[in-house]
């Protein structure tokens, strides 16, 4: 992936020899980034002194703090000159290092509102369907779209089907893939309970150790105690 | 394969029914294989007469077959025979499920028909007479409904006549084993192991032809007394022409009196699994398309070789057409309806079109309800984020690296691995892992092996089911010991039975589905 640069490669007289080692290490990985702890493991610098040198180098903005998503905790740092790329922030479904959730189970939510109005619906009759809506203020690419109704098949609230060019797909090119609503429920509503699932012993998490003389029996469990409590 | 828990849950079945005695050799006899009897007396350290009894009680109640294994010395030192009892696992599950059968045949037939099953279902197996002396002893019902209601169940194939007693089953020879597994290792065959169990059954079946043959003493019909389409009743002379059938007119003895007849699981079982693919359908599609299915299923059923057919014998349009208007609810459906509603039926592909003719993928059917059951386990106990991982990987049958998982589901990528792992430890997905180069941390692959969850799915269905007989049984128990309590509290109790009688039935249709469907 190609690194976003703002502007050249510059650096300051007023760096000292150590900053300058620092700070080509973290130019070095340019929008990936690079933590604290790394940045020891690549020079034999003490941490002190590293950490010394980082808070130079933001003060001077030769660098700046960027949110990774695969380790919140630690700091990361980048040469200012870059943009972080999707691979730490996330992509267009994270919010400062965090998945914006409530975004997500909105279009979620819209995604699946057009595929129940168009009742058979291609990736492309939903991007636009959405777009003429307006009621996203963001534009989403067709990507973007895939990935949210994708999530929507993995939630069992649409299913993928293949055109077969006749009846409700008659529009549709034949083997093209396209989406409907799975089932008879509504939106959010939960996929019927199996039977496993319907008893105490279904979602257990002691079922591998319970025996019928042991600590955990059906004779003694709580959880047949609360289910049968009338 | 039978589960430790499957197991344990037949052992309870037995006990409850048998009594400790008969259980402990049944056991035996599921824990160590078949064995003869002098190996049951060993291992159970039971009285060879007590052994006895008890394999003639598992046997009259169909849940023992003897079979005698044609060992052939490797050294062509001549064939060594001996008797061997093998327990049928498959069969003594279906015993919690004989009220099961008894509805259906209610619904299906009448009154005498149910009494008779009832008497079939009691003793394991009779002969006619033993059938009349019942129904005259416990009814009162004259020999001619008995038999007017055996002609019923015997056409409708829900009973049968029993098994050979010691059948003999010959060991592959090397020869043979090489030349199939030849063919699978080309893709010529699906490799589809038989076990032990099926072997013997199969060898002990009577032929398809005698199965369900009913020798009269009446005189010939007009045609010959030949329906071949369902009745199964001939006259003494046809009946000599069958080679399968020894002459019993030479002993003295009829038919009545020494053919023993059973109740014929497998069809229970056909029905059941046919009402299980309607209701599937039902949740998914209206009621017309609900209607041309069933009428499939019905003009099909009879030519279903096996239980767990995978596909129905194709059927024309016009021939659905025929079935769909013969019911009452079907009379008003259009011949353009009912070719909608297969349409409709294609998606999901529950019904393949080809040729022109039509037939219902029953193994895509019984898949998709297995994997919405394990499904809703894992979302109950996971949650829904699980959920969707879980759905991710057993939809794409392959291998995926953990941030692919976050990426695909919408989950945060730290929170990602720990829902796996629990999935993992609990035996719900399977780990691997790929080193790339020495510094970097392996990646963690994951995946669904559904044959593998499918056994151990099964298992905690038996352990549950196990567990909760133990619980219906230790109700029962306070509920004597309580017997003065006020009524409130009488009334709680029985919701309390209901509602665990009504969670075992349903639990079973869900061990059906994983097991004999």
């Amino acid at each position: 992936m190609n690194a976003k640069r703002k502007r050249p490669d510059t650096i300051s007289d007023s760096v000292t020899e150590q900053e300058r080692i620092v700070h080509e290490v973290i130019q070095s990985k340019q929008d990936m980034g690079i933590s604290q702890q790394d940045i020891k493991r690549e020079i034999n610098l003490h941490s002190n002194l590293i950490a010394k040198c980082i808070k130079s180098l933001v003060s001077k903005n030769l660098i700046k703090e960027v949110k990774n998503i695969h380790s919140r905790r630690q700091k990361h740092y980048m040469s200012a000159e870059f943009e972080p790329s999707n691979e730490i922030t996330g992509g267009a479904w994270y919010v400062e290092g965090s998945l914006d959730k409530e975004y997500i189970n909105v279009l979620k939510e819209q995604c699946w509102r057009k595929i129940y109005g168009l009742k058979v619906a291609t990736l492309e009759g939903i991007a636009d369907a959405i777009k003429r809506s307006n009621v996203s203020q963001i534009e989403l690419s067709k990507q973007q779209v895939e990935e949210i109704v994708k999530a929507l098949v993995l939630d069992n609230e649409v299913m993928e089907v293949r055109s077969t060019g006749t009846g409700e797909f008659a529009s549709i090119p034949v083997g093209k893939a396209c989406y409907k609503c799975a089932g008879k429920r509504g939106y959010g509503g939960e996929p019927k309970l199996g039977a496993l699932a319907s008893i105490p012993c279904g979602v257990c998490p002691q079922i591998s150790r319970c025996t019928p003389d042991g600590m955990i029996s059906p004779i003694t469990c709580e959880y047949y105690k609360k289910w049968l409590e009338f | 394969m039978v589960t430790q828990y499957g197991i344990k849950y037949a052992v309870n079945l037995i006990t409850a029914h048998f009594g400790d005695l008969v259980a402990k050799v049944c056991e035996c006899l599921l824990r160590r294989g078949p064995l003869t009897l002098q190996a049951i007396v060993r291992s159970t350290e039971l009285t060879s007469s007590q052994v006895k009894n008890s394999l003639l009680v598992l046997i009259q109640h169909n849940c023992v077959q003897a079979f005698i294994l044609d060992q052939t010395g490797e050294h062509g030192d001549g064939a060594k025979q001996s008797t061997q009892y093998i327990a049928l696992f498959d069969n003594i599950i279906q015993r919690w499920r004989f009220p099961k059968f008894l509805t259906m045949v209610s619904k299906k037939l009448d009154k005498q028909c149910v009494e008779l099953l009832e008497g079939l279902l009691q003793h394991g197996r009779l002969t006619l007479k033993q059938m009349f002396d019942r129904a005259r002893s416990g009814q009162n019902e004259g020999d001619d409904v008995v038999q007017e209601a055996f002609v019923k169940l015997l056409n409708a194939h829900f009973i049968e006549r029993c098994p050979a007693s010691e059948p003999v089953l010959t060991n592959p020879t090397k020869e043979e084993e090489a030349a199939r597994k030849r063919a699978a290792k080309s893709g010529k065959i699906l490799e589809v192991q038989e076990t032990l169990e099926q072997r013997v059954v199969e060898a002990a079946m009577p032929t398809e032809a005698l199965r369900f043959l009913f020798a009269t003493e009446t005189e010939p019909t007009a045609d010959g007394g030949k329906d071949k389409s369902n009745s199964s009743s001939v006259t003494l002379g046809e009946k000599r022409k069958h080679d399968a059938i020894e002459s019993k007119a030479e002993s003295g003895a009829t038919d009545e009196q020494v053919v023993l007849w059973r109740a014929n699981i497998d069809e229970f079982i056909r029905h059941l699994r046919h009402k299980a693919c309607i209701e599937n359908v039902r949740a998914r599609f209206d009621d017309g398309a609900v209607i041309v299915f069933g009428a499939m299923l019905e003009a099909t059923r009879s030519a279903e070789k096996k239980v767990k057919t995978e596909n129905s014998v194709p059927l024309s349009l016009s021939s659905i057409y025929e079935e769909v208007i013969k019911s009452e609810e079907g009379r008003n459906i259009t011949f353009d309806r009912v070719r909608a509603s297969l349409v409709q039926l294609s998606c999901p592909p529950f019904v393949k079109a080809a040729n022109e003719s039509y037939s219902v993928d029953f193994k895509k059917i019984i898949e998709l309800a297995q994997h919405e059951e394990v499904e809703s386990i894992v979302l109950k106990r996971y949650g829904r984020d699980a959920y969707r991982m879980f759905r991710l990987l057993s939809n794409s049958g392959h291998l995926l690296e953990t941030d692919k998982v976050a990426d695909a589901t919408f989950v945060e990528k730290k929170e990602t691995p720990i829902i796996l792992y629990k999935l993992w430890k609990d035996d719900y997905l399977q780990l691997e892992k790929l080193q790339i180069g020495v510094k970097q941390t392996p990646f963690q692959l994951w995946k669904v092996n559904k044959s593998t969850l499918k056994v151990h799915v099964l298992d905690e269905m038996f352990h549950a089911a196990f567990n909760l007989s133990q619980r219906v049984a230790f109700e029962l128990e306070q509920e004597k010991e309580l017997s003065n309590v006020l009524q409130d509290k009488r009334v709680n109790r029985l919701r309390k039975r209901l509602l665990l009688e009504s969670s075992q039935m349903k639990l079973d249709d869900a061990i059906m589905l994983f097991h004999d469907f």
